[in-house]
């Protein structure tokens, strides 16, 4: 499977968390090896070099190839404050009126040891280390 | 007329109990398409009875009925609203009106915010913005397209796989327009309290709709349900760092553990005949409406013609 199945822009912005999580340039290879084995080499190519056009990647030579990373542009800490600061006044008080979808909501008491839990059962049965 | 004036009400009721109820059985995009049409449903027909009870009342003011033109004895007669009634349903259905309005501004108000928010955070490549913060967080923002935004540590909390579900997780949120679900719930829960656990059921359902089809699309339920944990776990032990023990809002947001449970059992039945019941629900509330509609307007008719005849 290729990039088929993925809705659309889904394999953009996985690409995108990759180098976000990664912290340090990455080649293609890198980023193919981070995402998993069902994507060719030429897909992710074609993803990293639509974004690097669009102007949301910085791109270095690295050996034979080139190594893509976020640009640590001020525009870029702008928008962390920006955000930071949206979602703060959308969670304030009982008034939030449902315009913010955060993915987890904090925990209740029982839920730390379910979801640990959860995790541990899931490496047991062999389900965890596909990173 | 009684029956079509108490319906409302008690289907309100019926609905704030069971919500919870249907929210877990129904499949959750069903849940949140049909609650929230019920919900506004019996939120415009309580708000309608008790209009219709406040008018009668007053319209039998005798300075009121002279203004109208109406016979005020004639619009009492044989009268289904006790006065007392009719002057709380007055009183009830102006305090409700207003708090509906209110809710209503804070939504659109809160939609702006985060469309200007939206812009600022520039143009869209991808669809999402990394924040720079040591706190795992990740939220879908609506409006102009919409944003997922998320930050660095909760991306280094999750391996590629479980990424992959967050990101489905919130574009599904943003494709289907999940927020206009829950404000629509909200508004009717502040027109008629009575649903006001109605409204917390659409926005656990949410949840499990955006779960559901981030599980589609990884086209693994296993995977989806540790995502969740991980995310979770990550959240959690950036805030405890942060602010010490437990900041729990345990109740205001659908609760972890019970997606991963549910995902982890299973694609949802469809349960096709509480469905029925459900919209079936909403159509005998909203023909109820139209016939004390009818009626009122027919008594308010004798009312005139009475008074006409009369002078």
């Amino acid at each position: 499977m290729t990039a088929i199945g993925r809705r659309r822009g889904a394999l953009e912005q996985e690409v995108l968390g990759c180098l976000a999580s990664a912290g340090r340039p990455l080649t293609v290879t890198e980023v193919l090896a981070d995402l998993g084995g069902d994507l060719a080499y030429t897909t992710v190519l074609t993803a990293l070099s639509r974004l690097h056009a669009k102007g949301a990647l910085h791109r270095e030579p690295s050996g034979r190839a080139f190594a893509y990373s976020l640009p640590e542009d001020p525009a870029a800490v702008g928008a962390s404050v920006t955000a930071r600061r949206m979602s703060r006044l959308l969670d304030a008080g009982p008034d939030r009126a449902g315009v913010l979808a955060r993915f987890v909501a904090d925990l209740g008491p029982d839920d730390e040891r379910l979801l640990t839990e959860l995790l541990t059962d899931a490496r047991s049965e062999g389900g965890e280390p596909r990173a | 007329m009684i029956v079509a004036m108490v319906l409302p009400l008690a289907v309100s009721l019926l609905l704030g109990a069971s919500a919870p109820w249907l929210g877990h059985r129904l499949p959750p995009a069903t849940a949140v398409r049909l609650l929230t049409v019920a919900m506004v449903v019996a939120a415009l027909a309580s708000g309608f009875v008790l209009a219709v009870a406040g008018t009668l009342v007053v319209g039998q003011i005798p300075q009121v009925a002279a203004e109208g033109h109406w016979s005020a004895r004639v619009l009492g007669s044989g009268m289904p609203v006790p006065a007392v009634v009719g002057g709380a349903a007055a009183m009830t259905v102006c305090g409700l009106l207003m708090a509906a309005v209110r809710r209503a501004v804070l939504s659109g108000r809160d939609l702006v915010r985060a469309a200007l928010t939206c812009r600022r955070l520039g143009p869209d490549v991808g669809g999402l913005v990394v924040i720079h913060d040591d706190e795992p967080d990740a939220y879908a923002l609506p409006g102009l397209g919409g944003r997922v935004v998320v930050s660095t540590a909760m991306l280094r909390a999750l391996p590629a796989g479980e990424r992959r579900v967050l990101l489905a997780h919130e574009a599904a949120h943003l494709a289907h327009h999940h927020h206009l679900w829950v404000q629509a719930a909200d508004v009717a829960a502040a027109a008629d309290p009575l649903l006001r656990p109605a409204a917390r059921a659409v926005q656990v359902a949410v949840e499990r709709w955006a779960d559901e089809v981030a599980a589609d699309e990884v086209g693994d339920r296993a995977l989806a349900a540790r995502a969740l944990a991980r995310a979770g776990l990550a959240r959690a032990a950036g805030r405890g760092r942060r602010r010490g023990a437990s900041v729990a809002l345990a109740g205001t947001d659908a609760a972890v553990a019970d997606r991963a449970r549910a995902l982890l059992a299973g694609p949802p039945p469809r349960r096709r005949a509480l469905a029925g019941a459900l919209a079936a629900t909403a159509v005998t509330l909203s023909v109820a409406v139209l016939v004390a509609s009818v009626q009122t307007e027919a008594r308010f008719e004798a009312a005139e013609s009475a008074y006409a005849a009369a002078r």
